[in-house]
């Protein structure tokens, strides 16, 4: 018997009183939801939602060259700068957490509990806000406006999402079987030693996915730098939107658009990393199991 | 530090009420959209199924502000009216619901398949396998992750500012850009801070008891 989903356990194969009915709900179903799309689309069609010249003047090939595209790549930018400085602190905060030294583990407990509790965009523009206030990199530092609103934006990305790093990469050496330390503690290594060269590389790899799946995250709240006015996707689509009137909402719907493909390219990096995950190593089932559960434990924003 | 206190600590109360309210609205909203798709994504309607999943692709890969943004524009073109307590509740609502409707999919696919098979051959139907063996084990399972929606909701909710909601972190930035600067940058970073602290904590605390009250050893 071939297994695709619990469901198809729980009751015997249709007969053919059964098949007809799922069909008649497949047709309902179906009918219902086209139904509702069609409404939408009318309801934007009858606001002209789809005239051409809408969706032509705020994709103009000026506007593409001086505006989409840089703003894709500003919004690359603050994602590649984002994730490195969140991998690096949730490196050192993970292992900080499980050190055996007293004070570096509860130091590294306080930030995981104070910048998990905060919301990013606070964080982002509390920050962006006090240096403001007292103008030091934009006196002292002599950094013009984008090159500050970047490093905030950068800054609030990182420090947030290090902390939830930190808690995956913890979740997956407390899902490392204990026989994996022991092992190493029986052939004689040091604590150092086993963290280096069994636990952490055995975890990097285990957390691979549930640390790709946050950083399809951080790609996605990029788009908080709008609230410091960091031109990014988001930001830029608004810009564009006033510049054409008209076609406010289809820049938009235009930008989101863009998102989508970028974060599901991504997303789908997500899923070969975990098929990979099952097929090569040799955790076993149940440590995946328990890897998956402490993945969906961490879905955030 | 603390310049005009009483006033201060009013409006960031405000702040905070109008937070948790959000918060707990939208996930009312999300948990009903969560179910509903669970319960499309397993039945045997096939247009069904692909609508499930095309609605939880669109939401998870779409910034929340981006949702929000083009509900609060786009909705008045087909007829809807909008305001600012609307887009901000079924926005946050829709978005998580798409994070919910996942949690309790997996909840139902980690029990493991013995367990279905075994209340088969005892010859349980299909309602009462479900009932009495599968989704008391799956409830189990997707109470700490729903939890984690939940403290992870409340830091969604400060982007319902974007659509014009004084919310906690809007009702801040209000007191800091306040034009008679009658409160102190570092009371007001203060003040909000510990509310979102305490916030996250009583939830995370509440949480964590459901989690214990459905506890169990397998």
């Amino acid at each position: 018997m071939t297994r695709q989903n619990e469901s198809t356990v729980l009751f015997d194969a249709l007969g053919p009183k059964g098949r007809r009915r799922s069909l008649i709900a497949s047709i309902i179903s179906g009918v219902v939801i086209l139904g509702l799309l069609a409404w939408a689309a009318f309801g934007l069609a009858g606001n002209g939602f789809f005239e051409a010249s809408r969706w032509v003047n705020p994709l103009d090939v000026l506007v593409i060259e001086t505006t989409w595209i840089p703003a894709i790549l500003a919004t690359l930018e603050a994602f590649a700068l984002g994730s490195l400085v969140a991998i690096v602190l949730g490196v050192v905060i993970g292992f900080g957490r499980i050190s055996r030294f007293m004070p570096t583990r509860a130091a590294s407990t306080v930030y995981v509990q104070f910048f998990r509790s905060l919301p990013l965009v606070l964080l982002i523009w509390i920050s962006f806000t006090i240096d403001g206030h007292f103008g030091f990199t934009s006196e002292v530092l002599g950094w013009d406006g984008d090159a500050r609103r970047l490093t905030f934006l950068v800054l609030g990305l990182g420090i947030y999402n290090g902390a939830i790093l930190a808690e995956i990469l913890r979740a997956g050496v407390a899902a490392l079987p204990p026989g994996q330390a022991m092992a190493g503690y029986a052939v004689g290594l040091s604590h150092g030693q086993v963290q280096r060269l069994i636990v952490l590389p055995q975890v990097l790899r285990n957390m691979l996915p549930a640390v790709l799946a946050q950083l399809v995250i951080l790609l996605k709240d990029t788009s908080l730098g709008y609230v410091i006015t960091y031109p990014e996707l988001l930001h830029s689509a608004n810009i564009i939107g006033r510049d054409y009137g008209n076609s406010f909402l289809q820049a938009l719907v235009i930008a989101a658009l863009i998102y989508f493909a970028l974060a599901y390219t991504l997303s789908k990096l997500v899923v070969y990393a975990e098929r990979r995950l099952r097929k090569k190593t040799a955790t076993p089932a149940k440590a995946v199991e328990r890897i998956e559960m402490a993945v969906s434990n961490q879905i955030a924003t | 530090m603390f310049d005009n206190f009483e006033l201060m600590a009013e409006a960031l109360l405000e702040g905070a009420r109008v937070t948790v309210v959000v918060t707990l609205a939208s996930y009312a909203i999300a948990l009903a959209i969560g179910m509903l798709l669970v319960v499309m994504s397993v039945s045997p309607a096939a247009p069904a199924r692909w609508a499930a999943n095309a609605y939880t692709q669109l939401f998870r890969n779409i910034p929340l502000l981006a949702v929000l943004f083009v509900m609060y524009f786009g909705l008045p073109s087909i007829g809807i009216e909008t305001t600012s307590w609307g887009v901000g509740l079924v926005g946050l609502g829709m978005y998580t619901g798409a994070f919910v409707g996942e949690t309790l999919r997996s909840g139902i696919n980690s029990i493991p398949l013995g367990q279905a098979e075994a209340a088969r051959s005892i010859g349980l139907t299909f309602g009462q396998s479900l009932q009495t063996v599968i989704l008391p084990q799956a409830v189990r399972v997707v109470i700490p992750p729903l939890g984690s929606l939940l403290i992870a909701l409340v830091k969604n909710s400060a982007l319902v500012l974007a659509v014009g909601v004084t919310e906690l972190t809007a009702m801040s930035r209000r007191l800091i850009e306040d034009d008679q600067s009658r409160f102190d940058l570092w009371g007001v970073i203060i003040g909000v801070t510990v509310s979102y602290l305490v916030i996250a904590f009583v939830l995370s605390y509440l949480v964590r008891l459901a989690e214990r009250r459905a506890a169990f050893v397998r």
